[in-house]
């Protein structure tokens, strides 16, 4: 081979080395994750070097706090040994007994990792190049060689320990009820012989509730509020325990003292004073969750012993890359992706289920994704989410519809703030909402749910429903405007200052707004303002109407015209409307979003500036610094567009202001704008 | 879902615009014999806008919002309570609630009858007054006299406020008018004014002063004999 093709193969050979590497983290993370997230460091690093992001002011803070609980010489985030020019990842693993969330990180130097320990005083050994560490109850686990990083926190579940067949085999006080009765009677006392010898006998006898516990025999017991409440309230009289006590005293709330009178008749504590006796329950007490505690960490421990085994030397077939999905949302210019494989799995895993009652509204929510880009113009927040078969046509159903183009004829956007826009087709929303509904409330109502579905197919016509109500709408908000308004006040006459009662008017700085709905029929319509009419709700001017309820902070005008229903702050604005005078103005990027997506809503920060009242704010520097920040904001657009192959996604974006370098360094500006 | 959003965004908006003023006026009308009446006004109507957008809320700034009931029923209160009290009669409630503004109105045997009254009137308006006032009328010696006395208790549950709430008291005042049947020989408080027909004295003040402490609104009025 002549030198070019030599070069060649280790150039291919190294480039494919390095891939695989920077791929090798992502070998290592389960395929049955339930989420992963990545920190693309590289990515940032190039955004902003580790020296600029050393001399900003959220930076020196960070490292402040990590150079004061390392403990070492350690100077900038560097000097961690990471290498923060590859990717990070956290992801969770779990199954009905235990949670691990685990952090996976790619390693530069793994002495400086080892000097990060040793400075910090934590123990940590060494096999075959791998160091571990566990921490004083091994519920933290930290791995690392010279490639990788992980770090591993596992959760034991208490669903699975309160099982009755899981507490016997491991030994563990039955689960007890939540109930507290009130009657207080006297407390068995704790011998001091031998503390191990008691834990058995005293321990459960103070911790069961009316359930016996597995390894005694039937006792007649007498159960005490008293004592337990007062030792979660008073301070902890055993210090060294203190860490442990109060991780144990919400558990203990539910837990009641099961007191009993017959077994230790010789009690010398009944009549002495509470001190010595509360000293007493805090010993059995602590004692008795230390021994519950590490039945449990054991337990723990072994399956995390388990789940680590092998992950720095084995090379898994099935890793996350399996998951095509997982796949499909890796995006090299996102410096951070989120990624759940089934929102309603985890939204049932992290919202208690008694909450819904068997309603399940999540259903359908496949996985999803949210990921955070930081270009040089824009900085974007993406998020998409799979829907199932079924709710990916409702959706789609509903999304049909489009926002009304003349709209866009009373849009002026050098007057406006910002505006939302929607579109949804009404009729599809009123025929998809009961089957929603029962697919959601449908396991637990299902009776009520049909009879309910009937009766609003019955009663409601769908389509006659749609075409007053289009299901499309533009809320236009045009900033702050001074306004007179009227107010009473008195005057007072010379003579002898006789309260005279007099009207006078003053400006006030109110919100402008112009709300647009489409509709086809109108007649309901005519007769509901006719209505208010009469019932002086509504006053007519010649060309449109104003509602005037007392209820109402701010006058509102209306008129329907152009199958268009208008409401409006700004009476001038309406006339001109409805007489076809209105100045329209609207570039193509607004026109596009708002005729292209479902939801689009933007907002400009900087035509706020100077327009909140001076009076609001409780100081002029407040006021300042809220005209600063709002001006510092670029453009912010938000959309949703329609679903797409049972893709239902929605973006983010602010513009970034031209001066500025790249949004990660505009970022860390506002911060610091915010926080000075 | 779309009237709710869209109703909660404006009173999002206006809840945050808007200054906020009020007055306090108290009016005291004395006879020779040592009675009178008496008119206590809380005027909201300047900051009207503001009052209705926060009477559309359940609560602001972690204090409940009552709704009209409420505010009917607790002026109810004041009158029975007014009624019961020794020496007050023929008392009156206006609620108006388009401009936002409550009066109470009551004669007294005598003076000294409504020593504290006021207070206890306006502390069940939810206006803490937290300071002592006092009033003597010696029909021999042709004086009228109000003491007025500040706690620094005023300043402390003051300061616990927030700064948004602090902002409502910044523009409100007090006034009190006393109306006499007799000309006004002469008034100690420098603030207040004597009318043209020297029957009645009227002081006006901004509340930030009477919180603080810096104003006082004792006075010592000599009558004609």
């Amino acid at each position: 081979m002549n030198h070019l093709s030599k070069f060649t193969v280790t150039a291919i050979f190294s480039i494919t080395a390095l891939s695989v590497n920077a791929q090798n983290l992502l070998h290592k993370i389960p395929a049955d994750a339930k989420a992963v997230i990545t920190l693309k460091g590289g990515n940032l690093t190039q955004l902003m070097s580790v020296k600029e992001f050393n001399n900003t002011f959220a930076g020196k803070k960070i490292v402040e706090q990590l150079a004061k609980s390392a403990k070492g010489n350690f100077k900038t985030i560097e000097d961690f040994g990471f290498d923060l020019s590859s990717d990070f990842y956290y992801y969770n693993q779990s199954n009905d007994s235990v949670s691990y969330n685990c952090v996976l990180a790619p390693v530069k130097d793994a002495a400086q990792i080892d000097e990060l320990f040793k400075q910090a005083q934590k123990k940590f050994t060494t096999t075959d190049k791998i160091r571990s560490f566990y921490n004083h109850d091994s519920t933290e686990v930290i791995l690392w060689n010279n490639k990788m990083f992980l770090f591993v926190k596992s959760d034991g579940k208490e669903s699975y320990f309160s099982r009755p067949e899981v507490s016997k085999r491991l030994g563990l006080p039955a689960p007890t009820d939540f109930g507290l009765k009130d009657s207080i009677t006297t407390v068995n006392p704790m011998t001091d012989e031998d503390p191990d010898a008691d834990y058995s006998v005293a321990a459960d006898a103070v911790v069961t509730g009316t359930e016996q516990p597995h390894a005694e025999e039937p006792r007649q017991v007498k159960k005490k509020k008293h004592t337990v409440r007062k030792q979660q309230k008073g301070h902890s009289k055993i210090s060294g325990k203190k860490y442990k006590r109060k991780k144990h005293a919400k558990r203990k709330t539910v837990k009641r003292i099961v007191v009993d009178e017959e077994v230790q008749p010789e009690e010398t504590y009944a009549t002495s004073d509470s001190t010595g006796y509360t000293e007493e329950i805090d010993t059995a007490l602590v004692h008795a969750n230390e021994r519950i505690r590490k039945i449990k960490n054991a337990a723990v421990l072994s399956w995390t012993r388990e789940m680590i085994a092998g992950s720095f030397t084995k090379t898994s077939h099935t890793s996350i890359l399996n998951n095509k999905d997982f796949v499909k949302s890796i995006d090299d210019k996102a410096e951070l992706t989120a990624w759940i494989p089934s929102t309603e799995q985890s939204m049932l895993a992290l919202i208690p289920q008694t909450i819904f009652k068997g309603v399940n509204i999540f259903k359908g929510y496949g996985s999803a994704n949210v990921k955070f880009y930081l270009g040089k113009d824009a900085i974007r927040i993406g998020s998409s989410l799979t829907l199932s078969d079924e709710m990916g046509s409702a959706f789609t159903r509903i999304n049909k519809r489009k926002v009304n183009k003349k709209f866009l004829n009373y849009m002026n956007e050098d007057k406006l703030t910002g505006y939302m826009a929607y579109a949804m087709d009404s009729k599809a929303y009123l025929q998809e909402y009961p089957k929603l509904m029962n697919k959601m409330y449908g396991s637990v109502y299902s009776d009520e749910l049909n009879m309910a579905t009937d009766l609003f197919a019955l009663l409601l016509d769908e389509e006659a429903v749609s075409k007053v109500i289009k299901g499309d709408g533009l809320f236009i908000f045009n900033g702050l405007t001074p306004k007179e308004v009227t107010y009473k006040t008195y005057e007072y006459n010379e003579d002898n200052f006789e309260k005279d009662t007099v009207t006078k008017t003053k400006k006030e700085t109110m919100p402008d707004f112009l709300f647009m709905a489409s509709t086809e029929d109108t007649r309901l319509l005519h007769k509901l303002i006719a209505y208010g009419v009469k019932k002086k709700v509504v006053t007519a001017m010649h060309s449109y109407y104003e509602l005037i309820t007392p209820k109402n902070p701010l006058p509102v005008y209306f008129a329907i015209h152009n199958d268009i229903i208008f409401i409006g702050s700004n009476a001038n604005e309406i006339e001109q409307i409805v007489q076809n005078k209105y100045q329209a103005k609207l570039s193509s990027r607004h026109k596009n979003e708002i005729l292209k997506n479902n939801l689009t809503v933007y907002f400009s920060s900087k035509k706020m500036v100077g327009k909140i009242p001076a009076g609001e704010l409780a100081s002029v520097e407040k006021l300042e610094k809220t005209n600063k920040i709002l001006n510092s904001l670029g453009d912010i657009y938000i959309k949703s567009g329609p679903v797409k192959g049972n893709v239902f996604s929605g973006e983010m974006r602010m513009d970034i202001p031209a001066k500025e370098q790249n949004a990660l360094k505009y970022l860390f500006s506002i911060i610091e704008d915010v926080e000075k | 879902m779309q009237n709710k959003t869209l109703s909660y965004l404006l009173l999002l908006l206006t809840t945050c615009f808007f200054s906020s003023c009020f007055q306090i006026i108290e009016e005291i009308n004395m006879t020779g014999n040592g009675s009178g009446t008496v008119d206590l006004t809380v005027n909201l109507s300047a900051s009207k806008t503001k009052v209705a957008s926060i009477m559309l809320l359940d609560s602001i700034n972690g204090y409940k919002v009552p709704d009209k009931q409420t505010i009917q029923k607790e002026m109810d209160e004041v009158v029975a309570h007014l009624k019961n009290s020794r020496g007050i009669s023929n008392v009156k409630k206006k609620v108006d609630f388009q401009n936002y503004i409550v009066s109470v109105s009551f004669a007294f045997e005598n003076i000294s009858n409504i020593n504290n009254i006021n207070q206890s009137v306006l502390k069940k308006l939810k206006i803490n007054t937290t300071s002592n006032s006092s009033y003597l009328y010696n029909v021999a010696g042709g004086t009228f006299q109000r003491n007025y006395t500040h706690t620094k208790e005023a300043v402390t549950q003051y300061n616990k406020l927030k700064p948004e709430v602090k902002n409502i008291f910044k523009e409100a005042t007090y006034t009190s008018i006393y109306r006499f049947d007799k000309p006004v020989i002469t008034s100690a408080n420098p603030l207040a004014k004597i009318s043209k027909t020297r029957k009645a004295v009227l002081l006006n003040t901004g509340i930030p002063g009477l919180i603080n402490g810096k104003t006082n609104i004792s006075n010592k009025i000599t009558l004609s004999k």
